[in-house]
């Protein structure tokens, strides 16, 4: 029995089916395969199929606990998937909103494996369900309201035209929750969510003629264009048009202070009082003051685009060109067409006059995608929203919604928590590093306190940092591979990346042999270089940290100097060129560095706790965490830490992300992004 | 008799297509993988997005499997096992190879959404770098066997194989026909881990399981086409002919796969400058030794 059963009643088909299914479990992870490989969990190994989008993910797998911003996301994704759908939990707390766990299961790789077969009982014999219910949650209730194609800004909870062109709004759809963000419906992956989901039900209307509603699906007897579904208010209790209404008195006065009169943008003969459609052609009449101001504008634009030959209006395209040429050459209905807008017909010149200009000069609709912050291929807890211009990024929007957790530590400090729970919390806060972050607290505690680290346990810590540095890199390795399409790779990566955690040194001398064939065979990969040339580029200043830096040629690493580093025997990698093809060689050569580390430091334990009695001081510590320098500072009151400060290295990252895909091409942009391995959880707001 | 050998001979190219893909992708050998996916599929919940284009919605996958049937309809599996033998034949396989991109920016634009689009576009800009390779390798081999009748051609190849007298052109074809058919490393439209499955991204259940077929049907059209026009279609001892159509398609099918996981996936402004600036001059050099021999040798 499964809670995203089927609805329906079992049948021999369906039976036959349930069982199919059973075996062919797609698997989608939250927060990402990078943390699951983290924690230890080889999915693959165990029999779950990667899905490339939710849906297609017939389970949703929950590594570790989730923060609440992501449980929301989650929530979203398990939307988007489609019945009969799971949810396994692995060593997860709270999972609301996601409905409760079919399949619960601690965190390890036998652990996993039985929770699979579980799962796949579970769903052969649960897949259909007679009384199935629907899935619900705050995060997906949403209500329709109306924008302006030209004008973003100009949002209304109803129909009409848009006050600044007279533009027909078009419906989109918004989340039912006065906070959030509208975006926040579709975030996790840019899909909307399954039509039966309950809730409003549905009205169809024209997205040309707001007036033409129906309630089955069909085509507009004005246009001809498909009625799209427009949700019908919820019942429950929002009134949307008492909310806004002061954003509806707005509009009155916007249209200029009641003289509203309507005319056809073909037929200006035709003036009606209100808005409605022409007697003549039947196009939406649009406000007079705004087809007149309008119409002489466009022609101005498309008269001089047909001089394009003097370049005075050079980002104007050349098809803007061609469209006014013909125009004048053909029926010499210039009109028409400059003020189609407002029409059915789109012309690129009217459509496209007040768009923000790219520096290709293409005047193109631009679109807000976004991207995570549970994406499959970008790190999960980083969210990207791109501005796409054709497939071109013209503008975008990081943000890091796990990012709280990194805050949360460093605030702590205000509360004089132990210095025990205080390296807890840090080692914690980021699931792709905890050993590093550990270790940088027990360093900053020991130097506030004046405590000497003992040489051994100094080098078994250092031991144990490598060790998740090649887990690490390895888990990077697979994402980036695995987006690259090099999938016999990125799944080898994968179960070395997991296999990483917890081994002692034998077992990771063990492991050195395939890592090195892997790491070889992607050196050996023919054009992965020029695929990767040139993408990404980013120049070394004095912030950034880590194998970005190291690839742009800087040799910023926290372990020059460290005595236990220099007994053995380490030096930094570095490449110049600061690309994503530098980044992997970078990651590749310290891969194997961090094998010849292990092996020379021969023990790898990262477990007690600081101990530094009930000293007081203040003390700065650096570790070179996987991605970069992380800096820490803290003061110690009588065992107490009473203040932190803390900086790490995926917070420069992430500022950079903007600059860094422009003007890229989308795949580029996302893989610019996903070379820089950079760690939201981490990031410091 | 001979539509129904043929339709059941391109059903179990796609099962095993079906069968070599999932080998390439995930390393194991399921031979009974693709009827499980299949059974699986069906069982799901398919779903139609909130503003679709319906008609262009529900038409891409049908028009996809269309189109790769029709192109496998005048290629040839043994002498009279063909559905049409087209006097155009060679013509009409390009002709229903066009329908791909049709079907494919359908796919894209029908369900309204971000991803799909931009995998539907992106295969349009794909389509401007292999479409050139894919007509003027079979020019070359139209010109050898003096005629675009699929079976004169594989007669033409009673010597030696199109791989031999013309490597050039089979090398391009072949690159083309893995560009057209969306294979890995070309596999812009769709690109797991960039899309979040692109053009599929909004299909499911049953709607998922046609475009699927389709797409294995597709794979096995290109395969068969690389076979009849270079590796000498039915020819081969000891085997009935039929047979060796199927071995040669299916190895060649194998080959897409085993290259196409060893390669990272293509930028599409190095596919088009690599097209255009090496593929057609190289394309164009084909047709000139291949019309230089063809006089030469009679």
């Amino acid at each position: 029995m499964i809670h995203g059963a089927r609805r329906g009643a079992w049948s021999g088909l369906r039976r036959l089916t349930a069982r199919a299914q059973a075996q062919m479990l797609a698997a989608i992870v939250v927060p990402g395969p990078e943390v699951a490989a983290a924690l230890g969990l080889d999915l693959a190994g165990a029999g779950l199929l990667p899905a490339a989008s939710p849906r297609h993910a017939s389970v949703l797998v929950v590594a570790g606990a989730l923060p609440a911003q992501l449980r929301e996301a989650a929530a979203v994704l398990y939307a988007q998937m489609m019945r009969p759908r799971a949810v396994m939990a692995l060593g997860a707390g709270t999972l609301a909103p996601l409905p409760g766990a079919d399949v619960v299961a601690e965190l390890s790789q036998p652990a996993l494996l039985d929770a699979v077969r579980r799962l796949r009982r579970a769903i052969a014999g649960g897949a259909f369900r007679r009384d199935a219910a629907g899935f619900d949650a705050p995060v997906l209730r949403s209500r329709t309201e109306y924008v302006c194609p030209m004008h973003p800004e100009v949002v209304r909870d109803e129909p009409g035209s848009c006050p600044k062109c007279g533009m027909t709004l078009v419906p989109r759809e918004a989340q039912d929750e006065g906070g959030h963000a509208p975006d926040a419906v579709d975030a996790s992956t840019g899909m909307e969510m399954e039509a039966g989901r309950g809730g409003g039900e549905s009205a169809y209307t024209c997205p040309m003629h707001p007036e033409v509603v129906r309630d089955e699906p069909g085509s507009c007897p004005k246009c001809g264009m498909t009625l799209v579904p427009r949700e019908a208010q919820d019942e429950g209790g929002h009134a949307p048009d008492a909310v806004d209404a002061s954003t509806g008195m707005e509009m009155e006065a916007g249209r200029g202070g009641g003289e509203s009169a309507y005319t056809c943008p073909m037929h200006p003969e035709v003036v009606r009082d209100e808005p409605g459609s022409c007697p003549k052609c039947g196009m939406t009449l649009v406000p007079r003051a705004a087809a007149a101001k309008d119409a002489p504008e466009a022609g101005h634009a498309a008269d001089a685009a047909s001089e394009a030959a003097g370049g005075r209006h050079a980002p104007m395209d050349p098809s803007g060109a061609e469209h006014s040429a013909a125009a004048h050459t053909g029926m010499d209905h210039g009109a028409m067409d400059h003020v189609a807008g407002h029409s059915t017909f789109m012309s690129m010149v009217a459509v496209t006059r007040d768009l923000p200009r790219s520096p290709d000069g293409l005047p193109m609709d631009w679109i807000e995608v976004p991207f995570g912050p549970l994406f499959p291929g970008l790190p999960g807890g980083l969210s990207l929203v791109l501005t796409l211009d054709g497939d071109t990024v013209a503008g975008a929007a990081a943000q890091a919604p796990v990012a709280a957790a990194a805050a949360a530590v460093a605030d702590a400090g205000g509360r004089g928590l132990p210095a025990a729970e205080f390296a807890r919390r840090l080692g914690a806060m980021d699931p792709l590093a905890p050993v590093a972050y550990r270790l940088l607290a027990r360093r900053a505690l020991e130097c506030a306190a004046g405590v000497e680290p003992d040489s051994r346990g100094a080098r078994a810590r250092a031991g144990a940092a490598e060790r998740e540095r090649l887990a690490s890199h390895l888990a990077w390795l697979a994402v980036f591979l695995g987006r690259l399409g090099l999938e016999v790779h990125a799944r080898r990566s994968w179960g070395l990346a997991a296999s990483m955690r917890g081994a002692d040194a034998a077992r990771i001398a063990g492991l050195a042999a395939a890592v090195r064939v892997l790491v070889r065979g992607v050196r050996r990969t023919p054009l992965l270089e020029t695929r990767l040339a040139g993408i990404g580029r980013l120049a070394a200043d004095g912030r950034l940290r880590g194998p970005v830096a190291r690839a742009a040629g800087v040799a910023a690493d926290g372990r020059v100097g460290d005595p236990v580093y220099g007994a053995l025997g380490f030096e930094p990698v570095t490449r110049p060129d600061g690309d994503a093809r530098a980044r992997l060689a970078v990651r590749l050569d310290e891969i194997e560095q961090s094998l010849r580390l292990v092996r020379a430091a021969g023990v790898l334990d990262d477990s007690g706790v600081p101990g530094i009695g009930a000293a007081s001081g203040t003390g700065e510590a650096l570790v070179e965490t996987p991605r970069g320098g992380a800096r820490l500072a803290v003061s110690v009151e009588r065992g107490r830490v009473t203040a932190a400060r803390l900086d790490t290295p995926s917070t420069v990252l992430l500022e950079r992300i903007g600059s860094l895909v422009a003007q890229c091409e989308l795949g580029d942009a996302l893989t610019a992004v996903a070379s820089l391995d950079l760690s939201p959880w981490e990031v410091v707001a | 008799m001979t539509t129904v050998a043929v339709l059941a001979a391109l059903l179990a190219g796609a099962y095993a297509v079906a069968v070599l893909e999932a080998w390439a992708r995930t390393g194991r050998m399921r031979p009974g993988g693709p009827l499980f996916a299949a059974a699986a599929l069906i069982g799901r919940e398919s779903f139609v997005p909130r503003k679709p284009d319906r008609l262009f919605f529900e038409a891409a996958p049908v028009l996809l499997l269309v189109a790769a049937v029709l192109a496998a309809a005048v290629l040839p599996w043994a002498p009279g096992l063909v559905i049409v033998d087209l006097a155009t034949g060679a013509l009409f396989v390009n002709a229903a190879f066009a329908y791909v991109l049709v079907a494919l920016i359908m796919a894209g634009w029908g369900p309204d959404g971000a991803y799909a689009m931009v995998g539907g576009w992106r295969f349009l800009g794909q389509l401007i770098g292999y479409s050139m390779l894919i007509v003027m390798p079979i020019t070359a081999v139209a010109m050898r066997a003096e005629s675009l009748v699929t079976t004169v051609i594989v007669d033409s190849q009673a010597g030696v194989w199109n791989i031999v007298y013309q490597p050039l052109g089979f090398v391009l074809f072949f690159i083309a026909a893995m560009a057209l058919a969306f294979l890995p490393p070309f596999d812009l439209p769709t690109a797991p881990g960039e899309l979040a499955g692109g053009v599929e991204a909004e299909y499911a259940g049953r709607r998922l399981a046609v475009l699927r077929l389709a797409r294995a049907l597709l794979v096995v059209a290109v395969a068969l086409a690389t076979t009849v026009f270079y590796l000498g279609g039915w020819r081969g001892p000891w085997l009935p002919p039929w047979a060796w159509t199927g071995l040669k398609t299916l190895a060649v099918a194998a080959a897409m796969f085993a290259l196409g996981g060893r390669l990272p996936r293509v930028r599409e402004a190095h596919f088009l400058a690599w097209c255009w600036k090496l593929g057609i001059p190289l394309a164009l050099l084909n047709i000139f030794v291949v019309g230089l021999l063809v006089l030469a040798v009679p």
